[in-house]
């Protein structure tokens, strides 16, 4: 009983980790960006959400577009800010200029919405389902259906269509676009634009399980710079993959041996897939 | 002769404060197939380069670059793409991650491409049959041959005005090679103007109607190819002391 409980919350976490983590899958395998803000840019997209909510009162359904739409915002100018960094590929300044936008996000973020740990609740959240002594919330289908949904629409987007062509042609060589005619800048645009969108929409989707705190962040970004090696750098059905499988490990690791340490052993479990498999579960260029 | 297509006017190229290039005039015509030569390091990537406001580094390229008559200098690369201005570049021919069809299928959107030819994918595969029976393979299963014929198509489907080719030869089998270079004097004789970056004169002068060559940077000497491969100097430093 307890093992299908465990089954459950990892099968959700899981999803959940893939969805935190696929705006950064895009970024990396696409523009070979880094962002370590995006930890606080999924903490943004839980508070924009919240105070949506909260303090205008309005439905979970415009409180989630609206995460996004900040998202979008705040990845636009991060890479408008970075754009020189961007083509000339300086990655050791990049990673340092997206550390301090984070920072930047928690203060701006503790200003507007004040230090104290707020709760997200959505009506989903607040519907429980039991299957026999199995418990979770329509949240958390929400969570497996939402992940599904993005994606197969990103698969679909990357693979069959002439903006996914695009931007796996400026992955494969971005040198080569501008000779195709393609604005490079406009797709790194459109990449980190994407990147905050998607983590937005999953925080608006993922923090209603746990208390949200401006200070959070730290933990997003771990997980998904986990997901994202482990899944093979671009590589969006590795994400998928890898996000599924680390959600299990994290649930029975917390059950059966230690909540404490399970950042601590997804590290370890990182250490030997790569030891054993160096280009991740599912490398592959262009971000497919 | 038609009116220039292809101009360029105080080219200057610039490494840190070391001058690479500095071509006072060039201009090709409509239909018109011009070679450029030299030995390594004489300018001619940098010149092409500089014509379609690409590099890999930085340099500073300074000058009127003018296609059709219209100042395209201040352009950047996709945008001198758009208005006609193409590139293949050496030894960075397609994208290798996509499908033959899916190199074709970038093409030239028909608002930026009015009154140029645009190829069909029909008229794609006629001219290069051999990738017709690949049109699933990725880019890079391709043979080099292939690759380069892929390329050209590629350039041909975003409807070039001018299309510059850097070195189309290189790594081929002599067979290939006459067989990339009398496609391309199709083309030409097709309408399209060519300006063509060869290190294999003996090879490129057969198909070219003028010459130019370029030596550390600066032309040295231009010309109709018949003229110009009586030159002294070409005919001894490229065609081993005499004429082909």
């Amino acid at each position: 009983m307890n093992f299908a409980q465990q089954a459950l919350n990892g099968l959700i976490l899981g999803h959940a980790f893939a969805l935190i983590a696929i705006g950064w899958t895009v970024l990396l395998g696409t523009a070979k960006l880094v962002n370590f803000a995006h930890g606080q840019m999924y903490m943004i997209g839980a508070f924009v959400a919240w105070f949506v909510m909260a303090a205008w009162g309005l439905p979970y359904l415009i409180a989630v577009p609206a995460a996004m739409l900040a998202g979008v915002i705040i990845g636009w100018i991060m890479q408008a800010t970075l754009l020189r960094l961007t083509i000339k590929q300086d990655l050791v300044s990049i990673m340092i200029v997206t550390l301090g936008f984070g920072h930047l996000l928690e203060g701006v973020a503790g200003l507007s919405f004040g230090s104290t740990g707020q709760i997200l609740d959505t009506p989903l959240s607040l519907l429980d389902i039991y299957i026999g002594d199995l418990w979770i919330t329509w949240q958390d289908v929400a969570i497996v259906i939402v992940t599904i949904v993005v994606f197969i629409a990103l698969k679909l987007v990357l693979e069959r269509s002439r903006l996914g062509r695009l931007v796996r042609m400026v992955a494969e060589d971005p040198k080569l676009a501008q000779l195709a005619g393609v604005d490079v800048r406009r797709v790194y645009l459109g990449v980190f634009a994407f990147e905050g969108a998607a983590v937005a929409l999953a925080a608006a989707v993922v923090a209603p399980r746990t208390p949200i705190l401006t200070s959070m962040g730290f933990q997003e970004v771990i997980i998904t710079f986990v997901v994202v090696v482990l899944g093979g750098i671009g590589s969006v059905t590795g994400s998928y993959l890898a996000g599924l499988g680390l959600g299990f490990f994290t649930a029975f690791f917390g059950a059966y041996v230690s909540q404490a340490y399970a950042t601590a052993a997804m590290f370890g479990v990182l250490i030997v897939v790569l030891a054993l498999r160096p280009g991740g579960l599912a490398a592959r260029a262009g971000g497919r | 002769m038609s009116a220039p297509v292809l101009e360029a006017d105080g080219l200057e190229v610039r490494y840190g404060g070391n001058l690479a290039l500095s071509v006072e005039h060039l201009s090709i015509a409509q239909g018109e197939l011009v070679g450029v030569i030299g030995a390594n390091g004489a300018g001619k990537s940098t010149l092409v380069n500089a014509l379609a406001g690409w590099s890999r580094g930085e340099p500073k390229a300074s000058g009127t670059v003018r296609l059709d008559g219209r100042d395209v200098s201040g352009l950047r690369t996709p945008d001198r793409v758009k208005a006609g201005l193409l590139l293949i570049p050496e030894s960075r021919l397609i994208f290798a991650t996509l499908s033959v069809d899916e190199n074709l299928a970038h093409a030239a959107h028909p608002r930026h491409a009015q009154g140029r030819r645009s190829y069909s994918t029909d008229e794609i595969f006629d001219l290069f049959p051999n990738l017709a029976s690949r049109r699933g393979h990725l880019g890079g299963q391709l043979s080099g041959g292939e690759r380069q014929m892929l390329g050209i198509a590629r350039a041909l489907r975003l409807a070039p005005r001018a299309l510059m080719l850097d070195e189309p030869s290189i790594g081929l089998a002599p067979r290939l090679v006459s067989t990339v270079l009398e496609t391309i004097r199709a083309l030409v004789d097709d309408g399209l103007t060519v300006l063509l970056v060869e290190q294999n004169v003996k090879a490129t002068i057969p198909v070219v109607d003028r010459l130019v060559l370029l030596e550390r940077g600066r032309i040295l000497a231009q010309g109709p190819t018949a003229q110009m491969q009586d030159d002294p100097r070409i005919a001894e430093a490229y065609l081993g002391g005499g004429a082909p």
